[in-house]
């Protein structure tokens, strides 16, 4: 393994044993969640078209989503507040690596989202699991993560170079959570909205992970979602790892590293 | 022990600036000159002592030198290594501690931080369990290091980031007032890593503002002041600045601010220092005639409110009070 994996699974380690015991991200992981779950069952369970495994696969993504987004604008600062941001500034390690690694951890505590969203499903509703087509809700579901993860690491520099963005991010939970179509489909909205909806990695995990459990989607429309998810994915990365430097650079001249 | 004169850290002509702005309404931009031409060169295996009070530019010295601040103007180099173009290369050569408690995972154990720490400078991994243990072993951490940061004391955070800066065995160590608000027999153990670390040849550079500290550890020292360098040399030729001054210490009870400014206009008095102790307060003031000095002194205090006398020799914060002018 080379030396920067080994630092990535090591930084996801450690953030995973600081967000199991933190509050704010436990309530995205589970209680958001849990509560979109049951409400949306109780709302649309009556309804003749009604797919239970849509409003899971919908839950789960609401809780992924919320977690890292409050975990990806928050990364940096998190450090700032905690005094480990000039360390591992002046580490030699890559600071993107370092906080790709620990938001790597939250995305895999995130996942607790979608047991959760199961377990609606199927022990508070008594919803069989019937998924259609299981191996490529698997590869979506992979995909959808680390697309999910790579906004997450976008929103990370963007909140600390400006701080009026970051604030204005974390509003941005339900805007998006409505506009990727997780419990609704976007055909609701009107047609402008669309072209906004598309270069959203949200919109094409949910585009993705809805149409492999219900089956909607063959093969070529799947292929299609999945290479949208890692353009919109690897787009944002690929801004991201240059934001990192410009944090860096900046807060070198500036001398904002430390909060003193 | 000075071991040679070659250039561990050079700092030339260095200038920092910082900007920040005024008023609520109405904004305006201030700058504010933190380093202000500062030169400086220390030797390789020296523990070099930068002293000065709040604001004089230790920290942000440090800040550069250890790649945490761009400088606006000037230059500086550790080992030969410029701290702007060679950063990357700065970074795997040094260690820093910064004073206070901040700086570790507190949810994790004392250990598990040390592993981390490792794989941010890239420590081998077969040599991070034997290396981890060797440094728990040496700040006295090693029956403690599986409990969670959280529950140390100060003391132990302290020395947890000391063995946190030597996982990599670096070159050169900044330690930025590392003894800052620990309990006297913490900070005795730390000062004896300290000064072990610098007999196994390491460079050190020190801030402090314990004045006894800087006189016990370093080889030399700079007293800086607005940015600058205002006096540079061993603990020795600093203290032979104020061979000359005697201090004749008077404990006093209840006096104003004025009597202080009568002292002062005193035509045999070099400067005064009050210490305020509870109740009591403690001029310090140093003079060129000694003995001679204390009938005139308590005589102009009023003899009523002197207390304890006592007359002793300039130490080296008397140095740093004549070098400086004022205290905190």
């Amino acid at each position: 393994m080379t030396a920067a994996l080994r630092l990535a699974r090591q930084s996801a380690w450690v953030n995973f044993q600081e967000v199991a015991v933190n509050g704010f991200l436990l309530f995205a992981v589970v209680w958001q969640p849990l509560f979109v779950g049951v409400t949306t069952m109780y709302m649309l369970r009556h309804r003749a078209d009604f797919d239970p495994m849509y409003v899971v696969v919908g839950t789960a993504l609401s809780g992924i989503w919320s977690t890292l987004l409050f975990a990806g604008s928050g990364a940096i600062s998190h450090e700032r507040w905690t005094g480990t941001l000039e360390l591992l500034a002046a580490s030699p390690a890559s600071f993107f690596v370092v906080i790709g690694g620990k938001l790597a951890g939250t995305t895999i505590f995130s996942l607790g989202s979608l047991v959760l969203a199961f377990g609606i499903g199927t022990v508070l509703f008594g919803y069989p699991v019937k998924i259609a087509e299981p191996g490529w809700l698997a590869v979506s579901l992979l995909l959808a993560v680390v697309a999910l993860w790579a906004t997450g690491m976008f929103f990370a520099p963007l909140a600390i170079l400006w701080r009026t963005v970051g604030r204005f991010l974390l509003v941005l939970e339900y805007p998006v959570f409505a506009l990727s179509g997780f419990l609704f489909p976007v055909l609701l909205l009107p047609n402008w909205i669309v072209p906004i909806t598309n270069l959203l990695p949200p919109y094409w995990a949910a585009v993705a992970m809805h149409g492999a459990a219900s089956g909607d989607l063959d093969l070529s429309g799947l292929l299609r979602a999945w290479f949208f998810l890692l353009l919109t994915g690897g787009v944002l990365l690929v801004i991201a790892s240059r934001l990192f430097v410009e944090v860096l650079t900046r807060a070198r001249r500036a001398g904002t590293l430390a909060l003193s | 022990m000075l071991r040679d004169s070659v250039g561990a850290i050079e700092l030339r002509d260095v200038r920092r600036l910082f900007r920040t702005t005024t008023g609520t309404l109405r904004r305006h931009a201030k700058e504010i000159v933190a380093l202000d031409g500062l030169s400086l060169e220390v030797g390789e295996g020296e523990l070099f002592g930068i002293l000065g009070p709040n604001g004089a530019g230790k920290t942000t010295t440090i800040k550069v030198l250890t790649t945490l601040l761009i400088p606006t103007s000037g230059t500086a180099s550790v080992l030969g290594l410029d701290v702007v173009r060679d950063a990357k290369e700065v970074r795997r050569k040094i260690g820093f501690v910064f004073g206070g408690e901040r700086g570790l995972y507190y949810r994790l154990s004392g250990r598990d931080n040390l592993r981390y720490f490792a794989e941010l400078y890239a420590v081998p991994p077969r040599e991070i369990p034997p290396r981890v243990e060797e440094l728990l072993e040496l700040v006295g951490l090693r029956d403690r290091g599986d409990e969670r940061v959280e529950g140390y004391s100060r003391g132990m955070k302290q020395r947890l980031h000391l063995a946190r800066t030597l996982l990599h065995r670096p070159r050169v160590l900044f330690l930025d007032e590392p003894t800052i608000g620990l309990d006297p027999i913490g900070a005795r153990e730390l000062r004896r890593i300290v000064s072990q670390l610098h007999e196994g040849g390491a460079t050190i550079v020190l801030t402090t503002h314990y004045l006894f500290e800087a006189d016990e550890l370093c080889d030399r020292i700079a007293v800086i002041d607005k940015g600058r360098v205002v006096a540079l040399g061993t603990p020795d030729d600093l203290k032979a600045n104020v061979s000359d001054l005697s201090v004749v210490e008077l404990e006093v009870f209840g006096i104003d601010a004025s009597t202080v400014e009568r002292l002062r206009a005193l035509e045999f008095v070099d400067s005064v220092v009050v210490e305020q102790r509870e109740l009591r307060q403690v001029l310090r003031i140093q003079t060129r005639i000694a003995e001679r000095a204390v009938a005139p002194l308590i005589a102009a205090v009023a003899a009523g409110q002197v207390g304890r006398v006592a007359v002793r020799e300039a130490t080296l914060e008397d140095a740093y009070v004549r070098l400086v002018g004022r205290v905190e």
